[in-house]
């Protein structure tokens, strides 16, 4: 690795993974709850 | 160098090496699509092709994966050498995956008679400023195009056409793919199936890709640390640099100098490959030529020129033996200038 691909490479790669994690993290935080499961059919007393 | 088109030049390895991918492909693909056919088993064929893409697209990023970590694992442990010889064939065979992955995509858009829907989808402009919600089968595309820029460049024709400083530059690119990736899953499936799995596959690799980058930069940057002053780098006695092997030191100008040993013979050159600027100072001597620790490619220890019929050459600088210390001018000298020393 180059001097020059290492200095690029230390100044991308911190600053992509930041970003990524971050959005990761927001879409975790800010997704949609669960749809309730349909309600279970009670049986009618005869 | 010449510039030409040379098919690729199988070996042994090479076929061990492409076998056991494609088997390890085949193993899991085939695993998941038993264990999600018996967990949910598809109700017609829109829903088979659904864990089909679910499976792909899996085995698409546990690729990446593994992809991204081979370069840190293998810095961090030599025992890890041998799963970067033939990475560019594991990369192109991680291509090959996401475009079944794609392909699969549009089969069920097909089967269900809505293509229609996805362009729909595609040019619903609105969702574009939208966070939850936002196209996320665009980010998948983009990814899509970067693997396929890496995959058509990979060949040893374009990594001499366009010099191995610019080819590496090019496939840093796949630094951005594995993000667009992420944020497929993210605000793609991640966002409608509540299953715990999917932020663990992409918490997990993510940060395994991540903890291995940060402990082989970490390792790294102690050396650049080391960096030294002007003038004859002294290196130490001969016998600190280890018998048929290198130890690297960083020049004032910031490039690396592994300075070897051959028995009393004594060498210093550029660390840098002159094939894919892998680490050198990594590599061994063998057959009384330095070898990289990547593919292999030699160069004799007294002039840096790559034995015939082979023409590369690596930048040498001067040695001396003062005191009983190895000392290394940093000035490089042109590629293939004779500069070893034997120190008596």
């Amino acid at each position: 690795m180059t001097r020059s691909h290492r200095v690029l490479h230390r100044m991308i790669w911190p600053v992509l993974a930041f970003i990524v994690a971050f959005g990761f993290a927001l879409a975790l935080g800010w997704r949609p709850p669960p749809e309730p499961a349909p309600a279970a059919q009670v049986e009618q007393p005869r | 160098m010449s510039v030409a088109l040379r098919a690729v030049q199988w070996n042994r390895d090479k076929v061990v090496y492409d076998a056991i991918l494609v088997s390890c492909v085949a193993l899991y693909l085939a695993l998941f699509l038993v264990i999600a056919w018996r967990v949910t088993p598809p109700k017609n064929l829109p829903d088979a092709i659904d864990l089909w893409i679910r499976a792909t697209g899996s085995c698409a990023f546990l690729m990446l994966t593994v992809i991204l970590s081979i370069g840190p694992l293998a810095r961090l442990d030599r025992r890890f050498l041998p799963l970067l010889y033939n990475r560019r064939h594991f990369g192109v065979l991680t291509f090959g995956v996401v475009v079944t992955h794609a392909l699969s995509m549009l089969a069920w858009y097909w089967t269900l008679d809505a293509l229609p829907n996805l362009a729909a989808e595609l040019t619903k402009w609105g969702d574009y400023g939208k966070f939850i919600g936002f196209p996320f089968k665009v980010l998948g595309m983009a990814a899509l195009l970067v693997l396929f820029l890496l995959a058509s460049t990979s060949h040893d024709f374009w990594l001499m056409f366009l010099t191995p400083r610019v080819w590496k530059f090019l496939h840093m690119a796949l630094y951005v793919a594995y993000g667009l990736v992420v944020m497929h899953v993210a605000l793609g499936i991640m966002q409608t199936v509540h299953s715990p799995l999917i932020p663990a596959m992409l918490v997990g690799g993510f940060g395994l890709v991540a903890a291995l980058h940060l402990a082989a930069g970490w390792r790294e940057h102690k050396l650049d640390r080391k960096m030294s002053a002007a003038g004859w780098l002294s290196i130490g006695p001969p016998s600190s640099i280890p018998d048929k092997g290198a130890r690297v030191v960083t020049a004032p100008h910031g490039e690396r100098i592994a300075v070897f040993r051959d028995g009393n013979q004594i060498g210093a050159v550029t660390n840098l490959c002159a094939h894919q600027n892998g680490p050198l100072g990594e590599g061994r001597i063998i057959d009384g030529c330095i070898t990289c620790p990547w593919h292999g490619y030699q160069y004799r220890l007294a002039d840096g020129c790559a034995p015939p019929p082979f023409t590369e050459k690596l930048v040498t600088y001067r040695v001396r033996v003062e005191r009983g210390m190895v000392e290394v001018d940093p000035t490089p000298l042109p590629p293939g200038t004779p500069a070893a020393v034997i120190a008596t």
